[in-house]
């Protein structure tokens, strides 16, 4: 026992790197979060459009990254890309990649949100003379995106997780802010332990609200 | 009002609606009446431009359907009730009626509610201001759905089969309400089977079958004395209890 606090303690002393790569991990996840939805919506519209050369040409888009490893797109952004003259920093590389797969998986939630509200609904709207904007805005958007809550949130909770690949291309993220005070503490499963503890803090309270939005 | 001229349309290689030619003058009430699958509900469909049709002329109000140009004109002059009432069901009865007048109209909101509140009161709905669609029955939902299209002002309301998915008790409730639009002058294009209706405030009954209209008569020479004999094995079938 007294080892074991001893060794906590010995975590403890780290604490600066782990606040650190909290901060990162925050970082990362909220600016995937609110980049991924926004541009998620909009390719998700433009997916669910009945312009069908439109909608396979952002189908295939979000295919060829969904269908991907994330690690593999965060390679390429931040090694490849280089090579085609666009130097990136890791933080914005990595934040680049993890907004491109959020958006690309939110897309399809929300054209299948789109898909799930009946055909009446734009037919009466249309009828009363609304644009095919004010439609989309005013009567199928908040209905698709209150069927969509829960999967969004969903991915929202994988997405602070998926961020833990930028540790790879040397961003001090929580996961690397492990491996870090892992190689000067003899305990790996306690340190893991405390950066796993570290995600679940964050994703707890998106798991929370979405548990709460379903219920309304 | 309404001026259909040789108009066609097919579905593929079916040939929903064929050589269609009628016209409805400004107040006048038109029911249009046939088996399922005769292209009835087609054909009002075309009148606000909700099915596209391949040749001949749809004129509304001096302009005409096809031109897509002239499509949110036209619609904001055209209430549509449909069998499924499609309300929005995020909205409050007041804000389904109020949406498109200030939307659409761009009327100040204030005075959209005061004209929603309005109508809503006179299709027997005052009590329901703040209910959302679940929470109301059918009919209550059709006469929303009635009053939706009225606070628009339009010129002319058409009903695609406004009571066929409703309970029996909640078919007069919806009807009364269009009797007496029909009274104050509406001009109306009615697709439905309610013959008591057509007996009552139509001025001319249309029975279209397989496409193509086969009888334009009044109602009393529509119901006792009908020249062909498709539509009387129709109306044989209708009415017989």
């Amino acid at each position: 026992m007294t080892l074991f606090l001893e060794q906590l303690q010995g975590i403890a002393q780290y604490y600066p790197v782990i606040l650190k790569g909290v901060g990162v991990t925050l970082a990362l996840s909220v600016i995937g979060i609110v980049a991924g939805t926004i541009v998620g919506f909009v390719l998700g519209i433009a997916r669910a459009s009945s312009n069908t050369l439109l909608s396979f040409v952002v189908g295939a888009y979000t295919d060829i990254f969904r269908g991907t490893p994330v690690l593999v797109q965060v390679f390429v952004v931040f090694f490849i890309l280089p090579e085609a003259g666009v130097e990136l920093d890791s933080f914005t590389a990595g934040a680049l990649a993890l907004s491109n797969i959020a958006a690309c998986f939110i897309s399809e939630i929300v054209a299948s949100g789109i898909r799930a509200v009946p055909v009446g609904q734009a037919e009466a709207a249309a009828s009363a003379g609304l644009t095919r904007l004010q439609q989309l805005r005013l009567v199928v958007l908040p209905q698709a995106t209150r069927m969509i809550v829960p999967s969004l949130v969903g991915q929202f909770v994988l997405l602070v997780k998926d961020s833990s690949v930028v540790s790879a291309i040397g961003l001090l993220d929580l996961t690397r802010s492990g491996w870090i005070i892992v190689q000067s503490v003899p305990n790996g499963m306690l340190v893991f332990s405390v950066v796993g503890i570290g995600y679940f803090l964050i994703c707890y309270p998106l798991l929370h609200l979405s548990r709460r939005m379903e219920k309304t | 009002m309404i001026k259909f001229n040789e108009l066609n349309k097919w579905y593929g290689a079916h040939h929903v609606l064929q050589n269609i030619n009628l016209e409805v003058a400004k107040g006048e009430v038109v029911v249009v009446c046939g088996p399922s699958g005769s292209g009835k509900s087609t054909l009002i469909r075309c009148v606000n431009g909700l099915e596209k049709f391949q040749s001949g002329t749809l004129i509304v109000d001096g302009l005409s359907v096809a031109d897509e140009a002239n499509l949110r004109q036209l619609r904001m002059e055209l209430g549509f009730v449909f069998q499924q009432f499609n309300l929005y069901p995020h909205k409050t009865a007041l804000e389904n009626v109020t949406l498109a007048p200030i939307h659409v109209r761009k009327l100040p909101r204030k005075e959209a509610i005061n004209r929603g509140r309005e109508i809503l009161e006179k299709v027997g709905l005052g009590d329901k201001f703040d209910a959302y669609p679940q929470q109301l029955s059918g009919g209550q939902q059709q006469r929303v759905a009635i009053a939706r299209s009225l606070c628009m002002q339009p010129k002319v309301m058409l009903f695609d089969e406004p009571t066929s998915a409703l309970d029996p008790e909640m078919i007069n409730e919806v009807l009364d309400v269009m009797v007496s639009l029909a009274k104050d002058g509406m001009t109306m294009i009615v697709v439905t089977h309610e013959m008591g209706f057509a007996r009552k405030v139509a001025d001319r009954v249309v029975f279209i079958d397989k496409g193509v209209i086969v009888e334009v008569a009044e109602p009393e020479a529509f119901f006792t004395a009908p020249k062909n004999e498709r539509t009387r094995e129709f109306l044989g079938k209708i009415l017989q209890h």
